[in-house]
C-alpha cells in the first residue's frame, strides 16, 4: 500500500516503473547526501583559500590536481583487494574522520593549511562522485538508468543547494570551520543509505536471477582490477579514448574558468569583502537553477535534441563567455561563465556525459570510470594549473586576455570532440546488438548455388528415367562450368535401378574426370561447343521437327521423351525454329515435362513465354520452378509482372508468386513499381510488397526507395496499431469465431514488422533490422540497447511515432500514448489535406 | 579421314578411319558416298565408327544428311561401335532418338533382317 503511493507519488515526478520506487529514493538521497557534504566541504576550500593565499596561488591549488590523480591510482590498487560496498563505506568514514581533524586544525591558524584542505575537498569530491555513479552502473540497466537520471540526479544537486545555503548562512559567523561538522554528520548517514542500495541490489539478483546467473552477474558487477587495466581498456578502445580527451579538455577548461571567474569576483569590490558568503549564496543560487534544469528539462532536451545536441549547450555557453571576458572582463562575464559552469556542468553536462558510458559493457565501464572519472579527470585540472602557471610568465595584466583566448581555443576542441563522441556513442550502441537472423533469401543466395543444386538432382533423379536425360544434365552442369571433381565423384556411385548404360557407365571408372579431358580427346569446351554447332545446323532442325511433331501427336509421345525435347530445347538458340516448340511443352499435361520446358524458358529468356508461365503460377507443382525462371529474366519482364500484379482477376497466390519474383529481380525499376503500387493503397499483397522491399534493399544497398512514400505509409501503419491496441484494450472488438487475444497481439505484431521493414528502406536496414531483432527476441538489456540505437538513428517526427510503441511501460501507459499519437497522426493528416489543397 | 565400303546381303558397310572434321574434307564426304549408294539402288546403309577417333558437328552434320536422304528414299541408316562421348553427345541433342545406334557391327547388320 505504502509502495503504491510512493510510486505513485514518484511517477508524477519521474518516469519510473513499478518495483523502482525504493532504488530511485536511495539513489536520490545517496546523491544528495553526498554533494550536500561536498557543497559545504567545497565552499569552505574556495573560501579558505582565497582569504588565507589570495587568487594569485590559485595555479598551485590547481596544480595539486596531479596529488589526487596519484591518489586515485592507489585507491584503484586497494580496491582490488576489498569488495566494492566495503570500499565506499571506508571513503565515506575516512571522510568523516577528515572533516574532524581539519576543524581541529583550522583552529592552529597554519598559513598553508588551506592548501592542504583543498588537496583532501577535491579527493573526496572525485571518489565519492565516482563511487556514485559506478554504483549507478552496478545496479541499473541503462533504460531505468536514462529513467531515473533526472530524478536521483537532481538529489545531487539539491544536495549542493542545501549545503550552499547552510555555508552562506552560517559561514556569517567568525566560525566558518565549524561548518565542517555539518558533512561529516551526512556522510555517516550516507554509509546506512548505501548499505540500502547494495543491500537492495542483492534482493533483487535473488529474485530475478537465481543460482548459476546470479554468481555470473555477482561476478560481473564486482569485477576488480587494478589501475594499469584500467589505463589499458581505455587505452584499447577508440570510444573511451575519445571520452578521455573530452574529460581532459573538460578538466583543463574548468581549471582555467575557475581561475578567470574567481579572479574577477575576488577582485570586485562590492563582493570582496565577504566571499565565504557570497560564493556559499552564490553556488546555492546556481543550484537551485541546476535543480530545475534537471529535474524539469534534462530529460527533455536529451530526448528531443538528442545527446550530440545536450552535450553541446554547456561548451557553447562557456566559448561565449571566455570569449566575452577576452573582450571585456567584468563581472557580469565572470558570473554568467560561472553560473554556466555551476548549473549545467551538474545537470545537463553530467547527465549527457554519464549517459555515454550506458553502450559499455559494465566490465570496461568500471575500469573506464575509475581511469577516466578518477584520475584523468584531476590529472586534466593539474595540466589546466600548468599552462596558467606558464601563462603567468607574461605581464600581469596579459592574464586574463591570455587564459580567456587559450580557454576559447580549448572549448572550441572540445566542441568538436564532443560531436565526434556523440557520433561514435550510437556505433558503440550498434556493437552491443547483434544480428540474430539474415533474410532466408540472402542466406541461401550466400551459401547454396540453387542452379547446380537442382540440376545435380535432377541427374540423379535422371539415372532411373532415360540415359538421354542423365547426359542432357550432365552436359547442363559441364556447359555451366559446374561439374566439379566433388560431383564428379559422387555421380561416380551409380544405384542398382539406374537405367544408364552408356554415360552412366563413364562415370564407373575411378577417375570420371578422364572422360571429358582425358586420352578419347573431347574436352569440355569442345563438347559444348559441339554441341552448339550440332542444334545449329539445319540438318538437325530438320530431323529433330519430325521428332517433335511425333511425340507431341503422341505417336511416340512417352512423357519421358517430351521431357527430353523440352530439356533440350534450352539449350538451342533463342532464334532456332525448333523453340517455337517450347509453348506446347510449357502447357503439357505432365507437371515433369513443363518443369523443363520452364528450366527452359529460363535459358532462352523470350517475353513470349512469360504470359505462359504467369498463368501456371497457381499450380503449385510449377509455382517455385517458374518463379526461379521469372528471375532469370531480370528487369526485362519487371513491366510485365507489373501488369500482371495490377490485374485484378488474377488469383491471391498469383499475386504473391509475382512479388517474390520481382523481389529477387530487385532492380531500381521493380523497388519504384512496389513504392507506387504501395502509395496507391489497392493491393490485396501490400504485406509481401512490404517485405519485397525489404528484401530488394537487403539485396542490394544501393536501390533507394521514395522517401515521401515509405514515412506516409509508416505513418498510416502506425495509426492503424494504436487503433487495434486501442479497439483490444478496451474491448471494442468482441471477439469472432477463431478472433482471440492472441490473433490480435499477432496482428499487432505484424504491423510492427511492417513498420520496421519500412523504416530499413529510408535509414540504414542494418541497424533497423538489429533493433527490431532484439526488441523482438532479446533480453531486458538487449531491448533497451535496441532502443538506444533507435533513439539516435531515427528522425525526431519518425523516433516519437515509434518508440512509445516499444518502450517497455505499463498498459495504461501505452493506451494513452496510442490515443496521444492518434491525435498526432489526424492533425499531421489535417495539415498535409490542407496544404494539398491551398497549393 | 579414309572410308571404305563394303557390301554384305544388301547392306552397304562404310568403315570409316581417322576424324571427321570440317577441317580434313577429303574430295568425297561420308553423305556423297551414301548418296552415291542410294542412287545405286542400296538403301541399307550401315556406318560402322570401330575405327573413328573423333568427329565434330560437321561430322555429325554429314551423318544426319545421310540419314535424312535414306530415310527419304525409305532406306535405312544405322550406326555401330560409335565412341561413348558421341554417344553422349547424340544423347544430349536428341539424335539417339532419331539414329539407330547399336553396341557392334554384327547386332547392327542383324537389325536390318528382323525375324
Amino acid at each position: 500500500m505504502v509502495k503504491r503511493r510512493l510510486y505513485k507519488f514518484l511517477k508524477r515526478i519521474t518516469p519510473i516503473n513499478p518495483g523502482e520506487e525504493i532504488i530511485s529514493l536511495l539513489l536520490f538521497f545517496y546523491f544528495f547526501l553526498i554533494t550536500l557534504a561536498f557543497g559545504v566541504i567545497k565552499s569552505l576550500r574556495d573560501a579558505s583559500y582565497l582569504d588565507k593565499l589570495g587568487p594569485e596561488n590559485l595555479p598551485i591549488a590547481y596544480a595539486t590536481a596531479i596529488i589526487v590523480g596519484v591518489v586515485v591510482a592507489f585507491h584503484a590498487k586497494l580496491q582490488v583487494k576489498i569488495s566494492r560496498r566495503i570500499l565506499i563505506i571506508y571513503t565515506l568514514v575516512f571522510s568523516f574522520l577528515m572533516c574532524i581533524l581539519f576543524f581541529l586544525l583550522f583552529q592552529t591558524g597554519w598559513k598553508w593549511l588551506p592548501l592542504a584542505y583543498w588537496i583532501w575537498a577535491n579527493l573526496v569530491v572525485v571518489l565519492l562522485i565516482t563511487q556514485f555513479w559506478i554504483t549507478v552502473n552496478d545496479v541499473l540497466n541503462p533504460r531505468e538508468a536514462k529513467r531515473m537520471i533526472g530524478f536521483f540526479g537532481s538529489g545531487g544537486i539539491l544536495g549542493g543547494i542545501i549545503g550552499g545555503i547552510l555555508t552562506g548562512f552560517l559561514a556569517k559567523s567568525n566560525e566558518s570551520y565549524a561548518l565542517l561538522f555539518i558533512p561529516s554528520v551526512f556522510l555517516m548517514v550516507c554509509i546506512f543509505v548505501v548499505g540500502a542500495v547494495f543491500r537492495w541490489n542483492e534482493r533483487r539478483l535473488e529474485e530475478k536471477m537465481p543460482g548459476k546467473e546470479k554468481t555470473r552477474k555477482q561476478k560481473v558487477t564486482e569485477t576488480k582490477v587494478g589501475f594499469h587495466v584500467c589505463f589499458d581498456t581505455v587505452r584499447k578502445s577508440s570510444y573511451l579514448k575519445l571520452l578521455a580527451l573530452v574529460v581532459v579538455i573538460t578538466g583543463i577548461v574548468s581549471t582555467f574558468i575557475d581561475w578567470q571567474s574567481k579572479n574577477i569576483i575576488a577582485n570586485w569590490p562590492s563582493i570582496k569583502e565577504n566571499l565565504t558568503a557570497f560564493f556559499g549564496i552564490f553556488s546555492a543560487g546556481m543550484l537551485v537553477f541546476a535543480f530545475l534544469l534537471q529535474l524539469l528539462m534534462t530529460s527533455n532536451i536529451i530526448r528531443r535534441f538528442g545527446l550530440g545536441l545536450a552535450l553541446l549547450v554547456y561548451p557553447l555557453i562557456l566559448f561565449f563567455c571566455s570569449f566575452g571576458i577576452a573582450v571585456w572582463p567584468v563581472i557580469f562575464f565572470a558570473i554568467v561563465i560561472k553560473g554556466a559552469d555551476k548549473s549545467l556542468s551538474y545537470s545537463l553536462n553530467q547527465s549527457a556525459r554519464e549517459l555515454l558510458y550506458i553502450p559499455i559493457s559494465p566490465v570496461v565501464k568500471y575500469r573506464a570510470k575509475v581511469f577516466i572519472d578518477m584520475f584523468l579527470n584531476r590529472l586534466a585540472k593539474g595540466v589546466g594549473a600548468g599552462f596558467l602557471l606558464l601563462i603567468f610568465l607574461l605581464p600581469p595584466n596579459l592574464w586574463i586576455i591570455s587564459v580567456s583566448i587559450i580557454s576559447a581555443f580549448f572549448i572550441l576542441v572540445w566542441i568538436i570532440l564532443n560531436v565526434k563522441v556523440s557520433r561514435e556513442y550510437t556505433n558503440t550502441v550498434k556493437k552491443n546488438l547483434v544480428l540474430k537472423w539474415d533474410r532466408a533469401e540472402s542466406l541461401i543466395d550466400r551459401n547454396i548455388d540453387r542452379e547446380t543444386t537442382r540440376l545435380v538432382f535432377d541427374l540423379v533423379e535422371s539415372r532411373t528415367q532415360s540415359d538421354d536425360l542423365f547426359a542432357m544434365h550432365l552436359f547442363d552442369l559441364i556447359r555451366q562450368g559446374k561439374l566439379t571433381p566433388e560431383i564428379r565423384r559422387f555421380l561416380g556411385y551409380v544405384p542398382e535401378n539406374a537405367k544408364v548404360t552408356s554415360v552412366g557407365a563413364l562415370f564407373d571408372a575411378q577417375d570420371a574426370g578422364l572422360f571429358f579431358g582425358g586420352e578419347e580427346g573431347l574436352g569440355e569446351e569442345e563438347l559444348k561447343k559441339e554441341v552448339e554447332e550440332i542444334l545449329s545446323l539445319d540438318v538437325y532442325q530438320q530431323v529433330i521437327k519430325n521428332h517433335f511433331l511425333r511425340i507431341t501427336t503422341d505417336v511416340d509421345g512417352s512423357e519421358t521423351a517430351r521431357m527430353e525435347a523440352a530439356k533440350a530445347i534450352g539449350f538451342m538458340k533463342p532464334d532456332s525454329p525448333l523453340v517455337d516448340k517450347l509453348t506446347v511443352f510449357l502447357d503439357d499435361k505432365s507437371p515433369g515435362v513443363s518443369r523443363y520446358a520452364i528450366e527452359s524458358a529460363a535459358k532462352l529468356k523470350l517475353r513470349e513465354h512469360v504470359t505462359f508461365m504467369i498463368k501456371k503460377l497457381s499450380d503449385p507443382k510449377l509455382c517455385g520452378d517458374i518463379e526461379d525462371a521469372l528471375e532469370t529474366y531480370g528487369n526485362l519482364i519487371v513491366g510485365m509482372l507489373a501488369d500482371h500484379l495490377g490485374d485484378e482477376t488474377m488469383e491471391l497466390e498469383v499475386h504473391r508468386s509475382l512479388c517474390s519474383v520481382l523481389a529477387r529481380i530487385g532492380t531500381q525499376e521493380a523497388a519504384d513499381f512496389f513504392i507506387w503500387e504501395m502509395d496507391e493503397g489497392k493491393s490485396d499483397v501490400e504485406t509481401e510488397i512490404i517485405d519485397a522491399l525489404h528484401q530488394i534493399c537487403s539485396k542490394n544497398p544501393a536501390i533507394r526507395f521514395e522517401e515521401y512514400s515509405v514515412h506516409k505509409k509508416i505513418r498510416e501503419k502506425i495509426e492503424s496499431y494504436c487503433r487495434s491496441y486501442l479497439e483490444m484494450d478496451e474491448n471494442k472488438i468482441v471477439p469472432t469465431e477463431g478472433e482471440s487475444a492472441a490473433s490480435k497481439d499477432k496482428e499487432l505484431e505484424g504491423i510492427l514488422t511492417n513498420v520496421f521493414r519500412l523504416l530499413g528502406l529510408v535509414y540504414p536496414r542494418e541497424d533497423i533490422d538489429k533493433a527490431f531483432q532484439n526488441i523482438r527476441t532479446g533480453t531486458k538489456n538487449s531491448i533497451a540497447y535496441a532502443i538506444e540505437l533507435l533513439d539516435n538513428t531515427l528522425k525526431k517526427d519518425t523516433r516519437d511515432l515509434l518508440i512509445p510503441l516499444i518502450e517497455d511501460i505499463s498498459e495504461e501507459e501505452k493506451k494513452e500514448r496510442c490515443r496521444t499519437l492518434l491525435k498526432w497522426l489526424k492533425g499531421f493528416k489535417d495539415r498535409e489535406d490542407k496544404s494539398r489543397s491551398h497549393h | 579421314m579414309k572410308i571404305n565400303s563394303r557390301e554384305k546381303d544388301n547392306v552397304v558397310i562404310f568403315d570409316i578411319e581417322g576424324e571427321i572434321r570440317r577441317s580434313d574434307i577429303t574430295d568425297v564426304t561420308l553423305h556423297q558416298m551414301v548418296k552415291k549408294n542410294l542412287d545405286s539402288g542400296c538403301r541399307n546403309i550401315l556406318l560402322n565408327f570401330q575405327k573413328v577417333d573423333f568427329i565434330d558437328s560437321f561430322g555429325v552434320g554429314e551423318i544426319l544428311a545421310s540419314y535424312i536422304s535414306t530415310q527419304n528414299l525409305g532406306g535405312k541408316l544405322k550406326l555401330a561401335k560409335i565412341s561413348k562421348k558421341l554417344y553422349m553427345v547424340f544423347q544430349v541433342t536428341m539424335l539417339t532418338k532419331v539414329l539407330e545406334i547399336f553396341d557392334n557391327e554384327e547386332t547392327a547388320f542383324n537389325s536390318f533382317f528382323p525375324e
